[in-house]
């Protein structure tokens, strides 16, 4: 790679790597806020809620007893827990709904789980050796598990993707319905996959790869491994996808945390004294109507929206 | 008239200038299982009367869900109509216009991945013969479209193919009216994503900014509701008058005196009913009486104004609609000093007061709101009536309506009762959370105008219909044996009314429909007569 202004873009790598960890975690951090930010919502659960204890597994709820607001109600975590892994691990709803797909999306997602682990087990590698011992890292050898988890994860990852892709465009529901944004990110992850491939083919048994966590993890930035222009270029673009991620749809693994937790599963009632009628008591006196419909008392309270009829 | 349609609808056709967009036709749709599967069986389509496009919005699919004349009738108007619907659109994007569903309404819009899973899971999609404009994400995608590229700022530069014009808007406007609300299409969505609630927001967008909705909800249904005390248009003093006649037709048939409780204070319970279950099937409230009587319930009904009616169309579309109802009701209670509200058969009015009302109440108006089934198989469970299950020997299928099951996870208490009173009771498949909409949720049920019934009967309630006639596959055919489909809700009810009468089902097969008291009641062995009028 060429300098640009006098600096090496060589040289910028670690910077931009302490710039994208830092810009991905505030992303995510921004994306959280700004979902658990929103105001209290109204009561929208659906069945199964999988933390009724006894009733999960036919969908009822707290609700089929009698007085039940007399008794103190109970929620298994467990029960949610487990479900919630059933859908993160191995996509149990298109496993159930939707077959054909699935196929293809638990190719991706398997294959980014692997991915995320081939990163987990470089950087605890490289803890280990800069700050134990490198004998220690090679003895639970972290470099095999390393190897395994990067091989399955990129191969996985981009047969998924191209699936994905090419399930797109061929079946007409999805083509008709799919936006420019939606091709964008599967050719986006593409292209770093495939540079990925081009950084495998020189480093096949991440040592570079290594080398440059270690740097990273040491702080030691003048230790920078030499490294192929191709596999600089996919160290950029894996950054400027990292950096993307928060912003995009990309983020629905944190969206889905809300949509289920905190929407279709969330059925707690509104308890005299609780924190949840103190909200809405805040709520309902605060917020003004916008509204125009005649039937709408424009710019008052919702409290006398809801109580003055005329 | 012949009229044109699209062959093949994409979502940028929605604003296409075309006098409509889809044209339905009987042999497209999906096909119903014996004794249906003849020619001749049902019905052919109909087509909308020439005056009605002129005042309507028949430019979606012929049919007309908003009965009131809405249609721009010149360029003016047309641009009024999409300016107005554009400030609506940031208004139900805003936390003060939309705290209610904020929340659940941005994430559905953000993060749909358009692998279209949920759309076999909508009945009236696959009914329809799989009609694109039916399809769950068909609405969503087409106000996703317009938000990102009227109200974003990157909204020009990457937003996809949609036109903001009068036909769009108007064919959104029908097409919210398109789905029941049933929310299964949420329950397989791999991002938990809600195409029902989108539905419900363009609902809301259209009542509280434009004050557009179908007539039977909004101005005969929520504001006849808060003036008059009943969506049915029946006042306190009428209220009064049937439950004397029930009183009555109780003693005359049944040999049974019974003083059914109005405004009775500081009783244990305020038993509010569906105000129209005293008009269509008086029989329902008058099995609650009996039961209670038997059982020793302390209760009451309320004279109340809305303290009557359980409904509360506000859920359906409008919220501000809904705490207005939801208010009243509770006010009926605190009135009586009642300990705790129960709902009669009536799914929507359990999920609007239980539920969803429950995060617009505080301090003394938040009281305890619970469903009759809980309470009903209490009373059988523990043997306080005397029941001879063999009184209800024929076949017996249970509608689970949605509101109950699948929106408040009540589905154990109405299967047990069947179980122990009904020696032919068999589920239809799918049940429980998973089971199909009736076609009359969100409002269908009581939506009458024009040809809607039409395409409720055919499309909405086709599915239910299908699952119906499988599930007395073993008699359907033999009219000698009476068939009952329990629906424990008066919505439910009428669109299963209107459908079997569409279908001549109840005419050519003995197919029947009813609540679970008066099921219940046909089990009780002092009474010398059955309780079902088709037994008698």
């Amino acid at each position: 790679m060429d300098r640009w202004y006098g600096v090496g873009v060589v040289e910028v790598l670690p910077v931009s790597t302490y710039v994208t960890i830092v810009v991905f975690i505030v992303g995510l951090i921004y994306v959280w806020v700004k979902w658990s930010g929103k105001p209290l919502h109204l009561r929208w659960e659906l069945y199964p809620v999988p933390h009724e204890p006894g009733r999960t597994h036919y969908g009822g709820s707290y609700m089929e007893e009698v007085d039940w607001s007399k008794r103190k109600l109970s929620k298994s975590l467990t029960e949610e827990l487990k479900e919630m892994l059933k859908e993160m691990l191995f996509l149990k709803r298109v496993y159930t709904y939707n077959r054909p797909l699935w196929y293809i999306t638990f190719l991706f997602h398997g294959g980014i789980y692997m991915i995320l682990l081939w990163f987990a087990s470089l950087l605890v590698y490289s803890v280990l050796t800069v700050y134990v011992s490198e004998t220690v890292a090679s003895i639970i050898m972290l470099d095999r598990l390393n190897q395994f988890f990067g091989y399955v994860g990129i191969f996985a990852t981009t047969i998924g993707v191209i699936g994905l892709l090419i399930r797109r465009v061929a079946d007409n529901s999805m083509r008709e319905y799919s936006g420019k944004v939606d091709y964008f990110n599967l050719i986006f992850i593409l292209v770093v996959l495939l540079t990925g491939f081009i950084a495998l083919s020189v480093d096949p048994y991440f040592s570079l790869a290594r080398m440059y966590m270690v740097m990273i993890v040491s702080f030691q930035m003048t230790q920078l491994p030499e490294l192929h222009p191709l596999t600089i270029l996919h160290i950029i673009l894996l950054q400027l996808l990292w950096i993307y991620i928060p912003y995009s749809k990309m983020s629905h693994f944190l969206g889905k945390w809300f949509t289920y937790h905190k929407i279709l599963w969330d059925d707690e009632p509104n308890i005299r004294g609780s924190r949840i009628e103190y909200r809405v008591k805040e709520i309902i006196r605060g917020y003004k109507i916008p509204w125009s419909g005649p039937h709408m008392k424009k710019d008052k309270s919702w409290l006398e929206n809801a109580s003055e009829v005329e | 008239m012949e009229v044109k349609a699209v062959s093949r609808v994409k979502v940028s056709d929605i604003g296409k200038n075309v006098e409509q967009l889809v044209r339905l036709d009987l042999k497209d749709l999906m096909p119903l299982p014996p004794p249906y599967d003849k020619p001749g069986m049902e019905p052919e389509m109909t087509q909308p009367k020439d005056e009605w496009r002129l005042k309507y919005a028949t430019d979606l699919d012929g049919y007309i869900g908003i009965d009131i004349p809405w249609k721009p009738q010149n360029k003016e108007e047309e641009e009024l109509l999409t300016q107005r619907f554009l400030e609506g659109l940031k208004k139900l994007l805003s936390e003060e216009g939309n705290w209610t569903f904020l929340q659940p309404l941005l994430l559905s819009l953000e993060y749909c991945a358009k692998c279209q899973t949920c759309s076999e899971a909508c009945p009236i999609y696959v009914s329809s013969g799989r009609k694109e404009i039916y399809r769950p994400t068909y609405r969503s995608e087409i106000l996703r479209r317009i938000w990102k590229k009227y109200l974003t700022k990157t909204g020009k530069l990457f937003s996809d193919e949609v036109e903001l014009n009068a036909k769009t808007i108007l064919r959104l406007g029908e097409l919210a009216y398109r789905c029941t609300l049933c929310r299964r299409c949420t329950q397989t969505c791999p991002l938990g994503l809600d195409n029902g609630l989108i539905t419900h927001e363009i609902r809301k967008l259209f009542s509280s900014e434009l004050g557009i909705a179908p007539k039977p909800l909004h101005e005969l249904g929520a504001k006849q509701h808060l003036k008059i005390g009943s969506s049915t248009g029946m006042t306190p003093e009428g209220f009064k008058d049937i439950v004397k006649f029930i009183e009555e037709d109780i003693k005359e048939k049944y040999g049974k005196n019974i003083k059914i409780p109005i405004d009775e204070k500081s009783a244990d319970i305020l038993l509010i009913h569906n105000a129209g279950e005293y008009l269509s099937w008086p029989e329902n409230p008058a099995a609650f009486a009996i039961i209670f009587e038997e059982a020793g319930i302390s209760w009451t009904l309320s004279s109340e104004l809305v303290g009557y009616d359980a409904v509360n169309y506000g859920v359906w579309y409008d919220d501000v609609m809904l705490a207005r109802i939801a208010l009243k009701h509770i006010e009926a209670a605190r009135k009586l000093d009642v300990k705790k509200i129960v709902i009669g058969e009536c799914g929507h009015a359990h999920k609007a007061l239980t539920v969803v009302a429950d995060r617009v109440l505080f301090d003394e108006y938040n009281i305890p709101r619970e469903s009759c089934l809980p309470l009903l198989w209490d009373i059988v469970e523990k043997n306080k009536l005397n029941l001879d299950p063999s009184r209800n020997n024929f076949p017996v299928t249970l509608h689970d309506p949605c509101n109950i099951v699948r929106l408040m996870g009540i589905v154990k208490p109405q299967r047990n009762i069947l179980s122990k009173i009904c020696p032919q009771f068999r589920e239809m498949n799918p049940s429980g959370v998973y089971n199909y909409c009736c076609g009359g949720g969100s409002g269908f049920a009581i939506m009458q105008s024009m040809n809607f019934p039409e395409w409720r009967s055919k499309i909405a309630s086709r599915m239910k219909f299908k699952q119906i006639l499988e599930a007395f596959r073993d008699t359907v055919e033999n009219p000698e044996v009476p068939k009952y489909v329990c629906a424990p809700c008066s919505n439910c009810k009428g669109a299963l009314r209107d459908t079997f009468e569409h279908y001549q089902a109840t005419s050519r097969y003995n197919i029947q429909y009813g609540g679970l008291a008066d099921l219940i009641v046909n089990a009780m062995v002092d009474l010398k007569t059955p309780y079902l009028e088709f037994l008698k």
